[in-house]
Formats: C-alpha cells, structure tokens, sequence
C-alpha cells in the first residue's frame, strides 16, 4: 500500500521523459546553448591563463576551469523550469483544481519537471563535454562522472524548493518574473556558474559559501573536477541541510498559500 | 458599381505533406511530396451597394479564401475580381481605406485599454485627422449605445458589448463594405440578438455592404436578403434566404428511442425517416405542414418511448439535402 | 514618411498605456531587469578585480560595451517589441490582420508590441555608460548614435532570422538560437575571438556591429568607426526589408505555410 504512493510520481516521471523524447529537434536545438557558452569560456579562460602566464590560478589548471564551468553550466542549463509553471497553476487558480487529486501538487510539478529535464541533461553533459574535451583533453578525473551524480540530484532538490517558493509567491503578487530573473543571476554569480568561487575575493567566497546557491552549483561542480569521496560526504551533507530547511520552508508556505485558497476561493 | 464583383475565380494551394515524426520530418526534407489543394474552384459572384450577403459553407469550404482574396491577403490563380472598384491583390493597400473587418475570434479591440483609445488608435491607422476622430465616435457611440461602455477597459465588457463596441470600431473610417466573420460565435442567446441587431443597424446607418460569413444560421435568416452557400470550394447554392428558408430552414430533426427493437420500415405519417437503428430512429419534418406536436404524438403512439431530441438541422445536413450527397 | 511617424507615435502611446494599467508589472520589470543586468554584470566586476584586464578589455571597456548594448537593445525590443517574436505572428497567420490595414505591414506588426522589461534595460544602459565616466557631450552624443546603429543592426537581425518562418513555417526554435547567439557574443569582448570566429561576428552572426564597434565609437571617434557602423546599418536594415518582403510576397501567394482553407 505505502509503496504505490511514490511508484505514482516514478510513472509520471517516466511519463514525462518519453514526452521529452517526442521532440528531438527540439531538444537538439536547446543544446547549442551549453556548446555556444562553452566555446566563449574556452576563448575567456584561455586568453586569461595566458595573460597571467601561469598554469594554474588558485589551484585550478585551464583544463580544471573549463571542466567546471562544463558542469556548472550543465547543472543549471538542465535543470527543470518550474517557477513559471507553479506561478501560472496559482495565478489562473488551476492550483484549486489540483489540489483534489490523489497526488500532492508539488511532487507533481516535482516529477514532471525532472521526467522533461533528464534528457536534457543527458545531451548538454555530452554536447558541452565534447567541446571541452576536444579543446582541452579529458577530465582530470573520470570517478567525477560517478561521484557527481548524487550531488546533482541534490542540486536539483534545493533549485526545485526555491523555484517552488518563487512560483507560491504569485498567491501574494501577480509579478514574479522579476523575483525569477534575480534568483537566476544569483544563483549564477553567487553560485559560481560563470566563474569559480576558488576565483572570488576572500570574503565574498564566505558569503556565497554559506548561501544554498554555492552548494547547488560550485559544490557539485569542484567536486567533480576533484572528485574524492570524503569531499562528496561533506558536500551531500551541507545539500542534505539545506534540503531540509527549505523543503521545510517550501511546505509551510505552500500550506499556508493553499489554506489562503480553500478559504478566499479562486 | 456593384461593390464586389467576382468572376471565375480560383485558387490552388501547392502544400507539402509531411508524416509525423522525425523520419517524416527528413523525409520531407530531403523528398517533399506536394500536394495539390483545389481551396477555391470557379466561384463568380457579386455585392450589391448596401446589400447583407451571407457566405457560409462547413469547414474547408473556401470561405476562409475567398475572403482573403477579397481582402487582397492573396493572390487567385487564376479569375477576376473587383471590390470597390479595386483589384484587391494588386490594390491591397488603396483598398484597405476602404473596407473594414470584424472578426468574431480575433478581437482588434486592445484587451487592456479602453475601447476609446483603440478607437483614437484606428484614426491614426486610417489617417483620419484629430476632428473627424471625435466627430465619428460621438456618432457611433451614439448609434451603438456605447458612450457608457467607451471608458471601460475593453477586458471588463460582457462579450455582447464587447462585439458591439467591435464592430463600431471597424466604421470608424467610414468603410463601404465590411466583413464580418462569425461576430457572433460563442455568444449566448441574447447577446447574439443583441449583435444581429448591431449589424442590421450599421447596414442601415450608413449604407455599408456586409459580407457575412457564420456557421450560425440564424444570423444568416436574421441578416441577410441573400445567401451563398460553398462547398469543397464551389458555390452550391446562390439565392435568396426566403428560398432558402423555405426549402430547409423549417425542417426539425426528431431522434427518438424506443424500449422495444423497432422495425426497419419504420414510418410515421407527416415525417421522413432518415435513419433506422435498432432502438432508436431518426425523422425529419417540415414544421409548417405537420405540427410538431402532431409528429410526437404519432411517434409516442408508435411504442414505448424512452428518449426524444428535437434539432433544427445543422449547415451539413441542409448542404447535405440540397445536393443529396455527404459533405 | 510623416504619415508613418503619426501612425507610430499613436501605435507606441497605446502600448504605453496598455502598460500602465498595470503599474506594479510595469515597476518590477523595469527595476527588475535593471538588478538582473547589474547582478550578471558583477561577474565581470569579479573578473577584473582578479584578472585586470583580458586582452587589452578591462572594467571600464565592459561598462561602456554594456552600455551601448543594453541602451541599445533595450530601446529596440520596448518599441519594436514584436522583433522578437516575428516568427510565431506568421506561423499564427497573425499577419493577416496587419495586410488588411493601409499601413506598412513590417513597421505595424513590429510595433504592435512592447517588451515593457526593455525600459530597464535602457535604464540599465545608461547607467553603465555613466560609470564609465565619459562626461563630454561629443561622447554622450556618440553613445546615443551608437546605441541607435546598435538597435537598427540587432532589430534587423530579428528580422531576418525570424523571416525563415516564411520559408520554414516553424522557426520559433532557431530563432531564438540565433537572438540568444548575438546578445551572448555581442556583450563580449571581440579581442577574445580570432580569425574564422571574428569573421562570423562580423558577417553572419554581426554580435561585433551590435556591441564592439559601437563601444569603439563611443570611447573614440574615427571616421573609419563610423563608415563601419554606417555602412553595417544600412546593410543589415536593406537585407532585412528585403528578405521579409520576399517572405511575405510568398506568403500572399499562398505557398508559405500551412493553409486553413
């Protein structure tokens, strides 16, 4: 009985996945993005090794940078898109009508967007790892394929509870776009998408570390550039964390948003 | 000068076909095959000045074309035609001055603005200067009943005022002929009435032609004095509605059910029998020379009724009746 | 000409006012998107704190590059806000409805539309360009003019990609391809890419005549700078006229798309 409740969500999820595969030109196409990112950071960083006329800079060789950046992009590029979706459900009152079906609503979102976003990030590793490759040779460390995968489910966890939380703020404000373009740069610079932490200034590399975006994009990323088991324990603990304060978060204002409704209506 | 005149006019659509998928998609790439569309064959009419003439015809009857060639939108293959002295394809913009259009399922009127300023907004589009804006709105807000409704964002008007304060809109240049096409789809009962008044009285107002076209019969009984009917791109039926209204508009269509199997020459007096199922039949009958509730009686009196439906019969079966073939 | 003008003038105050009906939409996407560009900008402040400068571009190049482009790119997609999505108007038929009018169907469907979040952009650019602290009236004036060559040669751009909707029926995808390759390479800098890659940025994919050359204007004037942005203008802008009005000669006869008989 208690284990058809999850098998549900693995059906939608699948679901959802054969769905994505319905389109391929057009899953091909979105590739172009991580190859043309990727092709600008290779021109970038190898320009900026070269002008600093060393092999590695805090720490990190050309081959490092761009392997990270590689993942970084990757992670973010690939992830679901579900701000959108969750505010329009609460904006036109879909959400109402949801919220009498024998699924939770947020799951639901939860499943369908990663079902349509594992192909995706199946190709953007290929596309974006096959550029690197040809520019730079291989990974410095083929476990991080491995080691980096649970690290980027997690990834995928703590972006999914702040993109819902997004999405529920349209029960206040009918405007959340501008809150959904600010998250993203954020988790861009603060996370370290387009440059490494290990490159930020002391104490700015603090505070982006004590943030959740760090741990979704840098963590994952450093980790699979140097991939070591102890490094990933530490990694999936902080994730674990902050999986558990914002799903704790993401719960209580999602009941409080569908308390509101029941009460207010539409 | 007739306002539109249409002679042999034709229009041929050289499509691709592509089967679904990927493999379609590259096939068709690499080897399209065409595919030859007869949208509109031989059709020749004409538009009287101040006339209402209804265009209707089922889906895929090349009214959507004509009009767009009407319009100057496209080019015919081959045929002629004139609308205001125009030829609309060579002409398109001369004649643009000149028409209007309504569209019942594409609103000009900006959603989020008040209708005034789409109204301002269509003066600059037809080059009318400040004065003769204001002079036309008093007017047509004054014809139509609209002075209430202009301030009003046009989102917050019921979709009667709405098509109302659409179609005062599409005279604001004072066009000599306006299409209208289904004004008043998915409107209820009385704001249908409502919007088939607001056309009479800009046909009256001004004089303007209207070329209607509507799967809605009724607008095309309340409207027009003439009526085309196409069909797989030719016209099938050019008269008067009276015509019309005689012929096919008064037939009922009665589907009844019976608890018993009923028998294959099954008939009732007054009625035809369109269709024989094994519980169920399907009658048409002229409500002018048999009373409806004379044919119920007879069909009650037949067995053991279970289930009735009374409906006027749809555009396919009066294009089906005309012709005596399938739509 | 003038007649055009009055039409336009009328055409953007409507969209003005559809906007302003909604004054908190309006409000957060303007100073939304002025954060979303200064948040994305930080990393080239980071970049230049730690590196200084990359192939002869420092911080100041960055300001004024971002400048131009953002005033640019953001004046261009609030008045011509359909630039952007030109493709989907004629796979949706939708330009019907703008070949029925007596007014120019290119400027009328462009102009039908209005990205409010472009505001912000061009707010954003001209605080850019502030920091840079370039305070001469030649060279405000010069990134006005630059700012405007660069929307003329972005906006044409649109046109002429979104145009393939004539001939593909479906060009939504590569469009928006294209639209995101420009602005990603037109806001970096030029001296990053050689050979066969600067021949593309200048030709094909024209990101250099969007934001490099402009940027060189502003921070100099040549007359070879100018002749360049000059000449790339009215290129792309003739291009553009001409292949849209190809496609839409196509599309009057019927052959360009699917067809609802």
């Amino acid at each position: 009985m208690t284990l058809r409740r999850p098998l549900k969500y693995w059906a939608i999820l699948k679901t959802q996945l054969l769905n994505s595969l319905a389109y391929p030109a057009d899953l091909a196409s979105r590739s172009l993005t991580i190859a043309l990112f990727m092709w600008m950071f290779v021109q970038l960083w190898r320009a900026t090794y070269r002008s600093a006329g060393q092999e590695t800079i805090a720490g990190l060789t050309l081959r490092d940078t761009l392997w990270y950046l590689m993942m970084a992009e990757t992670i973010v590029l690939s992830k679901p898109r579900l701000s959108r979706t969750i505010a329009e459900a609460v904006k036109n009152g879909e959400i109402a009508y949801l919220l009498n079906r024998p699924y939770s609503f947020l799951l639901y979102q939860a499943s369908v967007g990663v079902g349509d976003s594992l192909l995706r990030l199946a190709l953007n590793a290929l596309t974006g790892g096959a550029l690197v490759w040809a520019t730079v040779g291989p990974p410095p460390d083929p476990r991080g394929w491995l080691l980096v995968l649970p690290a980027v489910a997690l990834a995928w966890t703590i972006d999914f509870c702040i993109a819902a939380m997004i999405g529920l703020i349209a029960f206040v404000t009918e405007e959340t776009v501008a809150f959904e373009w600010i998250y993203g740069k954020l988790m861009l610079i603060l996370g370290g998408v387009l440059i490494p932490l290990d490159f930020f200034p002391a104490w700015l590399r603090s505070i982006a570390l004590a943030m959740p975006f760090a741990c979704a994009i840098y963590g994952p990323a450093r980790l699979f550039v140097e991939p070591d088991p102890a490094r990933l324990l530490s990694l999936l603990m902080i994730q674990g964390i902050w999986v558990m304060a914002l799903g704790l978060l993401l719960t209580a204002l999602y009941r409080r948003g569908v308390a509101w409704l029941t009460i207010n209506g539409g | 000068m007739q306002t539109v005149h249409v002679r042999g006019l034709r229009k041929t659509f050289i499509t691709r076909r592509k089967a679904p998928g990927l493999r379609g998609s590259l096939r068709a790439l690499l080897r399209p095959e065409r595919q030859t569309v007869e949208a509109v064959q031989d059709i020749s009419f004409d538009v009287g000045e101040g006339e209402v003439l209804g265009f209707i015809g089922p889906n895929g009857a090349g009214k959507s074309t004509t009009i767009k060639i009407l319009t100057g939108i496209l080019h015919p293959t081959e045929g002629q035609a004139e609308v205001l002295g125009f030829v609309p394809w060579r002409q398109r913009r001369q004649l643009a001055y000149h028409i209007g259009t309504v569209f019942g399922q594409r609103p000009q009127l900006w959603y989020h603005l008040p209708a005034m300023d789409t109204f301002y907004l269509f003066g600059k589009v037809y080059e009318l200067d400040d004065r003769t804006i204001r002079q036309r709105i008093a007017f047509l807000a004054e014809a139509f009943e609209i002075q209430d409704l202009l301030e009003t964002p046009v989102r917050k008007l019921s979709l009667g005022q709405r098509m109302r304060c659409e179609v005062a809109a599409s005279l604001l240049h004072r066009p000599r002929l306006i299409l209208l096409d289904e004004p008043s789809i998915g409107l209820d009962v009385v704001a249908k009435q409502c919007i088939r008044d607001t056309v009479r009285h800009l046909n009256e107002l001004e004089g303007v032609s209207v070329l209607l076209t509507s799967h809605d019969a009724g607008d095309i009984e309340a409207l027009c004095r003439r009526v085309i009917i196409l069909n797989h791109g030719r016209i099938v039926y050019q008269d008067e509605v009276s015509a019309l209204k005689r012929r096919y508009l008064t037939s009922k269509l009665v589907e009844v059910k019976y608890a018993e199997e009923v028998a294959t020459d099954f008939r009732v007096e007054g009625a035809e029998t369109l269709k024989v199922g094994r519980y169920g039949v399907k009658l048409r009958f002229d409500a002018r020379e048999t009373p409806a509730g004379a044919v119920m009686a007879r069909l009650a009196e037949a067995g053991d009724l279970v289930d009735v439906t009374i409906s006027d019969p749809s555009l396919e079966e009066v294009i089906r009746a005309i012709y005596g073939k399938k739509p | 000409m003038r007649r055009e003008l009055t039409f336009l003038l009328a055409l953007w105050k409507a969209n003005l006012l559809a906007a302003m009906e909604y004054r908190v939409a309006f409000i957060s996407q303007v100073v939304g998107m002025m954060l979303n560009n200064a948040v994305y900008f930080l990393f080239w402040v980071l970049f230049f704190d730690r590196f200084q400068q990359v192939r002869g571009w420092g911080l100041n190049e960055m300001l004024i590059l971002f400048g131009v482009v953002a005033a640019g790119f953001g004046l261009g997609v609030y008045l011509f806000g359909n630039a952007l999505t030109l493709a989907d108007v004629i796979s949706g038929g939708r330009l019907d409805y703008y070949l029925s009018l007596p007014r120019p169907v290119l400027l009328h469907a462009l102009a039908s539309r209005s990205i409010v979040s472009g505001l912000g952009d061009a707010a954003y650019g001209l605080i850019s360009f502030a920091l840079a602290g370039h305070y001469t009236p030649d060279a405000v004036g010069r990134f006005a003019l630059g700012a405007l060559l660069s929307a003329t040669i972005f906006l044409s751009f649109l046109v002429l990609t979104q145009s393939l909707a004539f001939y593909l029926g479906n060009a939504t995808q590569l469009s928006a391809q294209a639209t995101q390759a420009i602005i990603a390479f037109s806001l970096y800098p030029i001296t990053l890419f050689d050979g066969t890659a600067k021949l593309l940025l200048f030709t094909v994919l024209p990101a250099a005549f969007m934001g490099a050359v402009p940027a060189e204007f502003v921070r100099e004037f040549t007359w070879s700078t100018l002749a360049q942005l000059l000449t790339a203008a009215l290129a792309f802008l003739s291009l553009a006229l001409t292949v849209f009005h190809r496609g839409l000669r196509r599309y009057e006869s019927g052959s360009a798309i699917q067809v609802e008989v």
